[in-house]
Order: structure tokens, then sequence, then C-alpha cells
């Protein structure tokens, strides 16, 4: 078992790493002061991990859409009881979430009784259960959820982005699968997709609060089987660096018409992906910065509202800058995008921008480190993206304006920029 | 951790929470007025011009330029109801002068923004800059109209106008499309006059360490003005109709949404609360077990307490067709409250989750400002782990009384369009 010591340069901010002889790393941040612990045992595993083989297999198995999200529901049935009753008897506040790369378990509760819901939750994530009438019935419930996110404007404006940028890539299918996708789930399918990913050489754990790594630590000795690594391999289709199409509309009840604006870039791994992200966020920022003069015209003109915004959206194979916001003239606003876009990287950043905007960002991650939730979080992010806890900081404080000038140059593509809209009834 | 709370100004509370543990300050500050049809509008247009430039960084962008040299400080207003009451805030974040890595002082440049903000606008001829005031008028009618963008969000607040339908909370905080579509930049100048003038405002200050300052230059302000605060009533329990009022409405969505509201007259408000969670706020409770988990109707189906106006509301997202099952289960769940259907196991996990959410107070400087607020208007400063206490001193004797106290006022369905 080796243990490490992570230590920030910049905020002398700490977390204890170990790889344990199970296969799990563990992350653990001592917090002094805060009275919540929060914990998340996660696998990397999510929507987009739908064509997968290990050590041994011949063939790649394909399975069918929305299968991490329902193996996510059904993991907290365990054979005598469901998961939410044990943690009533610590108070703790049970939950899990499932994205595009990752499904994490989650509690928050109070320092006094952490270790019983660790316990709780090391426990059940190690033991599935499944049978064909608790997964029948979890149909229902998930065709609900599903319905609802079909509801959501923003919701459907963000995947209908995804399916313009994206060929093959599955990160354009919804998470949580369709009524029809899920229908093919049944138990046998969830325990192979189980054994698959839930490998512990495959997973972490990050704590944080005002708790001690070595109490955490004892109670992984316990609680934590260990796992043969199975040499697990997910692929992806090749995608290519072109857009589907570049622009899709649809009409829904909403009030104010929405947008997805979005360059599609190519994709890394790692510190790559780190270096890249932060360089786009600061690009991203440079755009919509409110004190620009194409901010500020328009918004004075009405086509935007202090709705605009921004998002870096990365993972295995995809990454994208995404404008956001509302607009009655959403042509207007991606033209006036890709113009500022071009006009950057002619005239170049000005220096006194790119030194407000990257301090506006280490602002940002300095708040991140004052909430035992986020902290627990971004570590458990760090991990899954093949980086350290306090790498983002570190990157961003190199960064030049260069880099983020290069970025924009190299990957801020017009060709490659989508536009979905959701439109409000016609009156 | 050091709480304190003075009385600056006619009718304006400050108070300071200092925990070292935070590397962010945050100051806040909480206008408190009536909750009315013919004002909130104006209020809201006031408090978000506030917020946006003041007479020093006179524009959108030249406050912003600022705010993200400042390590991206935030500056923004809120506006929300409790009950009756109309709460509009002006607030602002930074971090804290250790972590700025050339050592600049932004705390005092903070203040002096905030202080503008608030005591100092931009003003020309003698009302807000009519640019900045389309602008943030924009935004507020996008906001009212982007309401139904957000189904649940958008159900729960049809219902409160049906439930508390003739009463202030009946109202938008922000506003309608009719009233916030007239005013005008000079009535919403009158509107934020009015309010430095009669409004009472609580002022919350969270930071790692102590500025006394920050009191002082507060108390400067206010008691520069002449101020005629008029006090307001937190609690007004609304009575329940004397026949369930059910109102529906038909757009094209594809989940129908189920909203149920109750009354109580009920003072006992820690026995309602203790009754709402075994009821339908975690998922062992009632509702998530059997509407969901047993009958699989519903991906959310949970209630909650309005102890201001004496409801508890249950929403749920639920299929058309299933809109009669699941308000049968929902009625036959609380019927086994009001007959004593739960278990001395049920009363621990509901103390135990509501322990656990009271513990983290403290964990956020968000969180410290509205545990205090709170107590401020129940009048009564007790700590969270005394309202835990409190909690658990419920018997199942209060619990049952509380289920007992509840009756069926109105019910709110958002329907989806029935295919032709």
């Amino acid at each position: 078992m080796n243990r490490e010591m992570i230590k920030s340069k910049k905020t002398d901010d700490t977390c204890v790493h170990v790889k344990h002889s199970s296969g799990l790393d563990i992350y653990v941040t001592e917090m002094k002061g805060f009275s919540s612990v929060e914990a998340l045992f996660g696998t990397k595993y999510g929507s987009i991990n739908t064509m997968f083989r290990q050590k041994g297999d011949a063939d790649y198995t394909r399975v069918p859409e929305g299968i991490a999200h329902f193996l996510e529901h059904k993991l907290f049935e365990n054979e005598d009881c469901d998961v939410f009753e044990l943690y009533a008897k610590t108070g703790a506040s049970g939950n899990a979430f499932t994205s595009f790369d990752k499904t994490c378990y989650i509690f928050s509760c109070t320092k006094d009784n952490y270790k019983e819901s660790l316990k709780i939750l090391l426990d059940f994530v190690q033991k599935p259960y499944f049978t064909q009438q608790t997964v029948d019935k979890e149909q229902g419930i998930i065709g609900q959820e599903i319905q609802m996110t079909n509801d959501n404007p923003y919701w459907r404006v963000f995947f209908n982005m995804l399916r313009c940028m994206y060929h093959e890539h599955p990160v354009k299918i919804d998470i949580a699968g369709t009524k029809e996708s899920i229908a093919q789930i049944d138990a046998d399918l969830l325990y192979k997709c189980y054994h698959t990913f839930y490998n512990l050489n495959n997973m972490a754990l990050s704590i944080a609060g005002d708790i001690s790594a070595d109490d955490v630590l004892a109670i992984c000795d316990e609680y934590l089987n260990d796992c043969e690594d199975k040499g697990l391999e997910t692929i992806f289709p090749v995608e290519p660096d072109s857009i589907v199409q570049s622009e899709f509309r649809e009409i829904q009840p909403v009030g104010t018409s929405i947008f997805n604006i979005g360059y599609k870039c190519r994709a890394c791994d790692g510190e790559e992906r780190l270096r890249k992200a932060t360089a786009a966020a600061v690009a991203a920022s440079l755009i919509t910065d409110a004190s620009s003069e194409m901010y500020q015209r328009l918004l004075k003109e009405g086509t935007i509202n202090s709705s605009f915004d921004y998002e870096i959206f990365t993972g295995d194979g995809y990454f994208c800058v995404i404008f956001s916001g509302e607009s009655e003239d959403s042509v207007k606003v991606r033209d006036s995008i890709a113009a500022e876009t071009k006009r950057l990287i002619n005239e170049g950043i000005p220096e006194k921008d790119f030194q407000r905007i990257k301090k506006s960002a280490y602002g940002a991650l300095i708040r991140e480190l004052n909430n035992v939730e986020a902290v627990a979080n971004n570590v458990i992010n760090s991990h899954m993206d093949g980086v350290g806890p306090f790498d983002a900081i570190e990157v961003l404080s190199e960064l030049t304006n260069p880099d983020v000038a290069e970025f924009m140059k190299n990957e801020l593509i017009k060709d490659r920029l989508v536009m979905s809209v959701v439109e409000k009834e016609a009156e | 951790m050091q709480y304190k709370r003075t009385e600056i100004a006619d009718g304006i509370g400050f108070s300071s929470v200092i925990d070292e543990k935070f590397k962010t300050c945050s100051l806040t500050v909480r206008f408190i007025t009536k909750l009315d049809k013919a004002t909130a509008a104006a209020n809201s247009l006031a408090i978000s011009q506030l917020s946006a430039v003041n007479s020093r960084y006179g524009t959108i962008a030249a406050m912003n330029e600022k705010l993200s040299s400042l390590y991206g400080a935030s500056l923004s207003s809120s506006v929300s109801k409790r009950g009756d009451v109309q709460l509009l805030a002006v607030g602002a974040s930074w971090i804290t002068d250790k972590y700025t890595i050339g050592g600049e002082n932004i705390s005092r440049e903070m203040l002096e923004i905030l202080r503008d903000c608030i005591f100092s606008p931009r003003i020309e001829n003698g009302e807000f800059d009519a640019e900045t005031f389309a602008i943030t008028k924009k935004d507020l009618l996008d906001r009212i109209e982007a309401e139904i963008n957000n189904k649940r969000g958008y159900a729960i607040a049809k219902a409160s106008e049906i439930a508390y339908k003739g009463e202030p909370a009946a109202n938008s905080c922000y506003g309608t499309d009719e009233t916030a579509s007239p005013v005008t930049s000079a009535q919403a100048f009158e509107a934020y006059r009015k309010l430095l003038e009669t409004a009472c405002a609580e002022i919350y200050f969270v930071a790692p360490e102590d500025d006394k300052s920050v009191a002082e230059m507060f108390a400067e302000s206010f008691g520069a003005l002449d101020r005629k605060p008029q006090p307001v009533t937190y609690r007004t329990p609304s009575p329940a109709k004397s026949e369930p009022e059910t109102a529906s409405e038909e757009y094209n969505v594809r989940q129908a949404k189920m909203v149920m509201t109750f009354k109580t007259s009920s003072e006992d408000k820690e026995a309602l609360k203790m009754m709402s969670l075994i009821f339908g706020e975690t998922p062992v409770s009632k509702l998530f077990m059997n509407v969901r988990e047993k009958l699989s109707l519903c991906y959310y189906c949970a209630c909650r307490t309005y102890f201001p106006k004496g409801a508890l509301m249950v929403d749920s997202g639920v299929e058309r067709d299933n809109i009669d099952k699941a308000r049968e289960e929902i009625l036959r769940q609380l019927d086994d409250m009001k007959n004593g259907s739960f278990t001395d196991s049920d009363i621990e996990a509901a103390v135990l989750a509501v322990t656990n959410g009271l513990t983290a107070i403290g964990d956020t400087p968000s969180s410290y400002a509205g545990w205090y607020f709170e107590c401020f208007c129940n009048d009564e400063l007790i700590t969270p782990q005394q309202q835990a206490e409190r909690y658990r001193a419920v018997t199942r004797d209060r619990i049952i009384e509380a289920a007992k106290s509840l009756s069926l006022d109105s019910i709110y369905l958002m329907l989806n369009k029935e295919a032709e």
C-alpha cells in the first residue's frame, strides 16, 4: 500500500492518496473545522462506455444505451434491504449520479457518524443484487425520469447540440437511454457490466471533511475486497474532426428561446486535457467577457441577457467549448461569437485582459477549496481525468497568453461551430 | 466561530459570523418588506439595478472589469419570498487578501464597492440611468418568461397562486410580465428610495477574521438616512379552503405534474417537520417507498413544509393516466400518518436526517446567513444543535396530531395534451 501526501504549492492545502492493496485509489482530504463529511465512491463507467472487453475476451461486448445509469439505480437494493434504510440509521444523506464517463455513489453526513456511513457505502457498492423482478420495477421509475428530462429544455438543447457535433461517439446518447433501450436490460446484462466496471482497479474513493486519514484507511482495510486487475479496455468508434450538421432547432413550451452554440475541438487525455481545458476556459471567458465590446453590443440591443455563459465539456474522446443563453436571435449570437473569436485570433489577446481573466479563474479555484462537497468532487474528478487534485491551480498559474492564442487558432474553427436552439411555441 | 448581532440603525441589524476556516469573505444586505403585487416588480428592478452598477463603476462593462480584476469577486442580487414577505438582497463575496497572488487588499475595495452600490447608485436626472435600467428590465422580463422552462418549479409556483389566493404569498416575488413591463426607471428609483426609508434590513458579514469597520461603515451610511421602518409579519398562516379546489392547465409536455397543498393551523413547528420527514422528505419516507418504489408511479414524489404559511406541499411528476392512482396513494399514506402507522425507527431516522442537515450549517457562508436570518424571523436565537434537540423531543403523539391537523386545500395539475 503506497501512501503519499499531495500538497498544493499555492494554497498549502493537502490530500492523502493511497493506492490500496485491493486496487482502489483512495483520497482523503482532511479539512479542519468543517462539520459535514462528503464521500464519493466512483467507477470510471458512464453512459459513453457502451463497448468494452476484458483480458482474454476475443470480442468487444456492446450494451444497450442507458445501462450504466440503470445499474446505478439498481445497486441501491441489497439482497435483504434497501440501502437507504441503512443510511437512515446513520442519518447520512445518500445519493448517486451517472454522468457521461463516471458513476459515483455519494453520502454526506456529520463528522460524528461518517465511519458507519462509510462502511455502508463501501459494502453496498461491492454487493450487487439484481433479479428480473427488481429490474422490471425500475423500468417504470426510470421511464418517468426519462420523461422528466425530455421536458427539460436545457437538457434537450444540450443533447441536440451534441448530436450536431458527434457522428459516432456515444456522448451524443442520453445518459438514461430511451424507453426502448432500457427495455433490453436484464439482470444478466447488469451483472456483466457490474463485474467489468466495478472492479476496484477501475474505481476511486474520495472523502473530505474534518476526518482522519488513518481512520478512513482502517475502514477501507476492513471492507475492501481484493480485486484482480482484469485489463479492462473500453473503445469508442472513430470520430472524425468534422461536425454532423451546423444547426438544429426544436420547438418546446419555453418562455424564452434558448441556445447552445459550440465549437467541436479535438479530444485528448490526462494532463494535456487539463492544459487544453484551462486554455479553453480562459478563451471562452474572453469571448463571453461582460466588459467586451461584443458582449456590450449584444446586451444593449437586447440580443442576449445576463444568462449568456460558457462551459468547457470534456471527457474520453470528446472536447467542446459551449456558449449558452437565451435569445430570440441566436443566429446573430453565433455569428458574433465566430467574429469575436476571429478578431481575438487576428489581433491577439490584450495582456491586461488575459491577466484579469486569469485572476478571476484563480479566484474561482480558491473558492472551491472553501467547500467540503466541492473538494471531494474535484478530487475524484481529477483522479478520473488522470491528473492530481491540485494540478488545476498549478496549470492555471503556468498558463500564458500565447497558450490561449494557440488554442483559439487551432481549435476554435468556424467549420466546427454548431448551434442548437429550443424555440418557444408560436403564440 | 463567533456570532454577534447588533442593531446599527433603526430597523437595521448587522450580524458578523467569524469563522477562521473560510478562505472567502461574504457580505449580504437583505431588505425585508411586505410582498405586494403593486410593488414587487419595481422592488425587484431596483435591487437588480443596485448590483449592476454604482456611481463609481457606472456601466456593466466597467463593473465587470473591476470585479474580474479582484480575482473574480462576485456582486449579485436576489429576490425571494418568505410567507407574505419579499426579501431583496444585494451581496458580494471575494477571496480573502491572504490568497491573492500579489498580496492585494481586495477586501477594502469590495466593501467600498458594495457600499456605493447601495448608497451611491448611478443616477441620471433623478432616476436610474436609462441604459442599465433597460438591460436589467429585459433580464427580469426574460426571467419571468423563463419560469416555465423549469416545469417542476413552475408547477409549484402555480400551486402557490391557488393555495394562497387573495394573500400576498400568492404573488410572484419578481412580479409578473404585466406588472413589470410598465415600470419606469423613475419608478424603480422611487422604489429604491422607499426601501431605504421603510424596509427593515439584516446584514450578514461572514469572514475568517473580524473587521469592525464593516459594521461602522453601514452604521454611518444607514444612520445618515431619515428612516421610518415598517415592520413586517413573518408568519401568516393561510386558512384552508372549505372545499378543496382543483385547477389544471394543459401544456405540450411529456410528463404531467401534480402539486397537492395541505393546510394546518398547528403551531407545533417541530412536530410538523417531523411528520413531513416521515411522510415524504427522505428516501425512506412513505411517499418515496410507496408511490415511487412500490408502485413505480413517479421518479419524484416528495413533500415540504412552509411553516410561515401553515402549509405542506406534495409534488410529483407522473403520467397523466396515473394521476388518480398517485393522488389516492398519497392520501392513503397521509391517512397512515394520521392513524399512527409509522414505527419508532421511522421517528429515529427522521431525527437523524434532520440533524444531519442542521449539522452542516456553518460549512458554507450562505448557510450561516440563512440560519441566523431564520432565527431573526422567528425572534429566537438558538443554535442548530438546540434545534436538533427540539426535534428529538417530539413524541409520536405530537406527530400524529400534526398529521391530523392537515387538510387538503388545493391541487394543481400540469397536464400533457392528450393525443387527438
